[in-house]
This record gives C-alpha cells, sequence and structure tokens, in this order.
C-alpha cells in the first residue's frame, strides 16, 4: 500500500522535501553552504558572459565613433554634415569618458579621505528577481572582499556585501527589505533603525512621537551596531507620519544614492566590528 | 540530446542578457524569468533523466543571479521542476489556457512563498504598486511561455516524425 502510494506520488513527494530544504535555507542559512560551490560553478560559467558585455559597453561607442572619424578622414569627398555628426559623436563619447573619470577621481578622493581600506569595483549586473534588490560588482574573493563589508559611493551608502566568488560578488541594497541598520538623524542624533522599503525608500523604526525628526533631515549611520562606517549618509527624511494610537513615527527616507543607476562603488574592506554570520544579509 | 541544448541555451542566453545586458534598461516587471520557463519546460516536455539533467544548469543560473540566501533557489527550482512534471503526468492538457495556468499558477505560488518567507523573516516587502507590477511580471511571462513552449515541442515533435 505504502509502496504504491510512494511510487504513485514521489515526484510530489520530492518537490515537497525540496521545498521544505528550501525554507530552512532560507529562514537559517547553515554554516556551510552547499550553494556556495554551486554558486561558484555558476558564476565561472556566467563569468564570460558578463565581461564581454561589460567589455562591450564600454567600447563599442568608441570604436563605432572612431570608425567613422577614420572614414571621415579617407574619404576625402565625404560631406561637412557626416563630419560634424562623427565629432559630434566624439564630443559625446569625450564627455562620457570625462563623466566616468571625475566619477573615479571622486571615489579615490572620497576613499583617501575615508581613513578605511577600500576597494573600488565596477556594478556588472542587477538583480532581476522581484522580491530582492541587488547589484553584481565585479570585485570577489581574490580582491579581498567578504560578507557584511560595507559598500559605498561618495554621494552615500549603497549596501553591503552578501555572497562573494572569485570576480564577483553580490551587493544587498540598502532599499532592499532584508538590510536594517543603526543610524541616527544628524541634526538632532536621535538613534532609529533603517529598514529597506523597496524602490528608492528605507523607513525609519521605532522612533517615538516626542523626538524631533522632520522632513529635510539627514539620516546617516551611526556605526553602532558595527555593520556600516560610521557617518556615511544614509539618506534624507521625506515624510514622517506621526499616528494619534500607537508608539512610533512612520518615517520614510530616500536613498541619498540612487542604487539602481550607480556604476562604480567603494567596498571597505574592514569586517563588521560585531560577528558577522556568513550567507545573512 | 537537441532539447537539453535548447534548454541550457534559453536559460543561459535569456537569463545572462536580463542579469547583464537588460536590467539597468527596462523595469525588472518586464523581464521575463527565462530560467523558470526553462525548467517548467522542461518539467511538462521533457521526460525522465533527460527532463531531470536540463534542469540542473537553469536551476543554478538561478542561484547566481537571485540575490536570496545560498542554496535556496537552487532547491526550490528543482522542486518547481518535480511539481511541473507532475502536473503534467496527471492533469496537463495541451492547450493555451492549461500552459497560461500552470505557468502563472507556479509564478504565483513561488512569489507568495517568496514573500511570505520574507514577512516572517521580518521583512516587509508588499506593497500595492509592488503588487501590480508582480502581477504584471506573471501574466507577461506566462503568456510568453505560451508561444515558446507551443514552439519549442512542435518543432521537437517535427523531429521526432
Amino acid at each position: 500500500m505504502v509502496r504504491k502510494f510512494l511510487r504513485k506520488w514521489w515526484r510530489l513527494l520530492l518537490a515537497v522535501a525540496l521545498l521544505a530544504s528550501a525554507i530552512q535555507f532560507f529562514v537559517r542559512p547553515p554554516e556551510v553552504a552547499p550553494g556556495r560551490i554551486v554558486g561558484e560553478i555558476g558564476t565561472s560559467l556566467f563569468r564570460p558572459f558578463y565581461a564581454g558585455v561589460d567589455f562591450l559597453r564600454r567600447s563599442v561607442s568608441s570604436v563605432w565613433t572612431g570608425y567613422f572619424a577614420l572614414v571621415a578622414v579617407s574619404r576625402e569627398n565625404a560631406d561637412l554634415r557626416k563630419e560634424v555628426a562623427a565629432l559630434r559623436e566624439q564630443l559625446k563619447e569625450s564627455r562620457d569618458a570625462v563623466l566616468e573619470n571625475r566619477r573615479l577621481e571622486e571615489l579615490l578622493r572620497f576613499s583617501k579621505n575615508l581613513e578605511k581600506r577600500t576597494v573600488g569595483a565596477r556594478v556588472v549586473g542587477h538583480d532581476v528577481s522581484p522580491w530582492f534588490q541587488g547589484i553584481f560588482i565585479d570585485g570577489g574573493t581574490e580582491a579581498g572582499v567578504e560578507p557584511g563589508m560595507a559598500v559605498l559611493t561618495p554621494a552615500g551608502a549603497v549596501g553591503r556585501i552578501h555572497r562573494t566568488f572569485s570576480g564577483l560578488s553580490e551587493v544587498i541594497l540598502l532599499t532592499d527589505s532584508r538590510f536594517a541598520a543603526d543610524v541616527i538623524v544628524e541634526r538632532t542624533r536621535v538613534r532609529a533603525i533603517a529598514e529597506g522599503m523597496g524602490g528608492n525608500l528605507c523607513r525609519l523604526k521605532y522612533v517615538s512621537p516626542t523626538q524631533d525628526v522632520v522632513p529635510g533631515d539627514r539620516i546617516v549611520f551611526s556605526g553602532f551596531d558595527g555593520s556600516m562606517p560610521k557617518g556615511i549618509l544614509l539618506g534624507t527624511v521625506v515624510s514622517v507620519d506621526a499616528p494619534p494610537e500607537g508608539l512610533f513615527m512612520k518615517i520614510r527616507v530616500v536613498s541619498a544614492v540612487n542604487v539602481l543607476s550607480v556604476e562604480e562603488v567603494l567596498v571597505v574592506l574592514s569586517r563588521p566590528m560585531i560577528p558577522f554570520r556568513r550567507g545573512t544579509p | 540530446m537537441r532539447p537539453l541544448l535548447v534548454v541550457l541555451g534559453l536559460s543561459f542566453a535569456g537569463t545572462a542578457a536580463n542579469v547583464w545586458l537588460l536590467s539597468a534598461h527596462l523595469p525588472w516587471f518586464l523581464l521575463p524569468d527565462f530560467s523558470f520557463l526553462a525548467i517548467v519546460y522542461a518539467g511538462l516536455f521533457l521526460p525522465g533523466p533527460l527532463g531531470f539533467l536540463a534542469v540542473l544548469p537553469p536551476a543554478l543560473f538561478r542561484e547566481v543571479t537571485i540575490t536570496g540566501p545560498p542554496g535556496t533557489f537552487f532547491l526550490a527550482s528543482v522542486a518547481v521542476y518535480f511539481t511541473a512534471s507532475e502536473i503534467g503526468r496527471r492533469i496537463f492538457l495541451r492547450a493555451e489556457i492549461f500552459l497560461f495556468l500552470i505557468v502563472a499558477g507556479l509564478l504565483a505560488a513561488e512569489s507568495a512563498s517568496v514573500l511570505l518567507l520574507l514577512i516572517m523573516t521580518g521583512g516587509n516587502p508588499f506593497s500595492l504598486l509592488r503588487g501590480a507590477e508582480e502581477v504584471v511580471r506573471i501574466a507577461w511571462t506566462s503568456l510568453l511561455a505560451v508561444f515558446l513552449f507551443l514552439d519549442l515541442s512542435g518543432r521537437w515533435q517535427r523531429i521526432q516524425e
């Protein structure tokens, strides 16, 4: 009877067992995750593709412009309009390069001021799942990147390293619902817990209605929980709602950095002071 | 061997293009989960060990490209394969509407499970706008699945004949 039942429904039973394991991994990630080996294989399969795409992104437009310029030089009868168009393209390309240089210079200056060892990385991809907000950067274990490290730009915080592989790391953005950190209001030094809420927003938790927080206040990381460096900007308060009943205010903060359009980031290469379990955000 | 390569190619190229090429230009809810589609296709149309083999790479790609807890999406993807396989054996009818409903049902079940787990672990990911976007994603992916599955199974049948 049991054998017949098992023979008939083994697929469904296996699916249930796998789902139960997946839920267990979700709620309580194991110390030694089999997902790491799986992830290593996966990233090594994907690395040529994302490296290729990144290379193409940066070089295709300049090659294209150069090609037009060459054609314009070699053909003496090329008309003025084409030449102007090619020059405009070149100018646009130069502007892009200048802007990129500016961003990188700013990162370098910020990195020197930060007084912490950092490593620069380029954003090579985005998590497209509907549940999580994350990005992939091209710095991995070989650059000393480890889970839990803070990811920043000169304009403010971006998120935290989640998983690392060789040549690639996953970053949980500060707007992801799994992100939480201790913060303070810069003006009044009121403490709170910031939590991601999707889009470009975070919420501040556990702020009493008697505390002084108004729209426009800047929110910075306190550094007390050891997860993010002290003084780094999280964002600006956009709305404060004090409900007539309830212990705490509803405060929304828009992140200082547009986390979904950031291109270059800095990873702070110092581990959080509070033990950070591998594989947990 | 050919269906195996098709599933592998579809999941690799689709997922990689989404994550590393299109994600900065298109909103997330217009990017169909190609690896998920490959897994459901294998469950419904590829019988036996061939189907299971075909599912491992897409499950791996989902594990790598979704920033969830380690191991979770690999196991969940294999579970989706076995569920799709069971549906294929028991109640699968080869009409467009059934294909649409199966894919939409599996996508909705996965989405609801992850949201529930996120809420249970202390997150608060739900908003009305995000819910509406998710409905668009599920509908769009399921619609694409109908065309893709019918085309692939038709081609595969012609080759067999």
